[in-house]
């Protein structure tokens, strides 16, 4: 029971009050691979309650096909799954383009052996059901801090000849104030701190216009091509913004003095 | 709650004049802990079903997910269930399985949810 509190003998409470966890720093883009509809249920409702924004899969193989397509910033894995284990997940992931999604398996399978496996294998972290929700939430954004999401916790972002302040929503390059929209500037901050990261459509959309806004494609390449030309994001100035096939985006810093071949991927 | 949960002959007797169980839970949980209730006596209808066939693996697997998500809803003793069925799945004891069958069945009828 999530910290119950035992009122008498045959009255008990179930759940902790929800005011007890803090706003998260960031909203994280969760996938959750669970078989169990009433466990989905419950994890979505407290990552969902926590701030974050989560997609259910019922079968190990719909995660696999939605990866051709989609980006997370985190994935919630079960392990005993009706088409494919979630360690076959997790190798298949870590053999693939999105092989550095930070993963935590979340399974009935408590036995060491299980444990040390699943991790040896690259999970992220690990945790037993029946899991409690503050210590869900406090490990997957544990996982977020250690890994690649660091940056997004920082409200000034220093990068090459860019200066970003999140809270007056500014961006300088090469100390002059480059003039963006609200979602212009939403947009350089994802890929600013999510640089080499590729970032599907919908991943973008969600994060920049939120997980209901109808957002054509056209309309998203034209707020990248816009950002690419007001920020300068060119192989000339030693970077790119490079579309991928089908997929979406990935922000590139290139080595100044060699020229970098598109892939056969890109467009 | 541990007698329910060992499921006896004489526990189940003792059981019938146990009082109603009240449980309460939180307000903002009230549409999936009805929901989860609800497949969760969908689930016996089919361990029952599975028990008749000596079907052990469906058992297994009811008793898996019982055991992964009874305590997050706010119900240990399901929790606790559900090893208990998935232990006597895998070893195929259905004397204990018909057991622990009658012991969440009997929890079930005297559980009543409340929502804050």
């Amino acid at each position: 029971m999530n910290s119950a509190t035992l009122k008498d003998p045959e009255v008990k409470t179930a759940t902790p009050s929800p005011t007890a966890s803090a706003a998260p720093a960031t909203t994280m883009r969760v996938a959750i691979v669970e078989d169990d509809p009433s466990q989905a249920e419950l994890l979505t409702h407290w990552l969902e309650l926590a701030g974050h924004r989560c997609h259910h899969f019922d079968r190990g193989e719909a995660l696999i096909r939605a990866l051709d397509q989609e980006s997370f910033d985190i994935l919630v894995l079960d392990w005993n799954l009706p088409d494919i284990s979630g360690v076959d997940v997790l190798k298949r992931i870590r053999a693939s383009r999105q092989s550095g999604l930070p993963i935590l398996f979340v399974t009935a399978r408590n036995r060491e052996d299980d444990v040390v496996m699943a991790l040896r294998q690259g999970a992220d972290d690990y945790m037993v059901k029946p899991v409690r929700r503050l210590e869900l939430i406090a490990r997957l954004e544990a996982i977020a801090r250690r890994g690649k999401h660091r940056a997004e916790q920082q409200e000034i972002l220093e990068l090459d000849v860019y200066r970003v302040d999140c809270q007056t929503r500014t961006v300088m390059r090469e100390d002059r104030v480059v003039e963006l929209t609200a979602k212009d500037f939403d947009l350089s901050v994802l890929f600013l701190r999510n640089i080499g990261r590729l970032l599907s459509r919908g991943h973008i959309r969600e994060t920049v216009w939120g997980p209901n806004a109808v957002v054509t494609s056209r309309t998203l390449d034209t707020h990248v091509s816009r950002i690419r030309n007001k920020l300068g994001l060119t192989p000339e100035n030693g970077w790119r913004l490079a579309a991928v096939y089908r997929y979406g985006y990935r922000l590139e810093q290139l080595d100044a003095a060699v020229p970098r071949t598109p892939r056969t991927d890109e467009r | 709650m541990t007698a329910l949960i060992r499921g006896g002959p004489e526990d189940s007797e003792r059981a019938n004049v146990l009082p109603v169980l009240t449980v309460r839970v939180e307000k903002d949980l009230e549409t999936l802990v009805n929901r989860f209730l609800a497949r969760k006596r969908e689930d016996l209808d089919r361990v029952r079903a599975a028990l008749a066939t000596r079907d052990f693996e469906t058992i297994r697997r009811i008793g898996h997910d019982l055991k992964g998500a009874g305590e997050g809803f706010g119900f240990p003793e399901l929790s606790a269930f559900g090893a208990a069925l998935e232990r006597a799945a895998i070893a195929r004891n259905e004397r204990a399985l018909k057991e622990q069958l009658a012991a969440v069945e009997q929890f079930l009828s005297r559980l009543r949810v409340t929502f804050r």
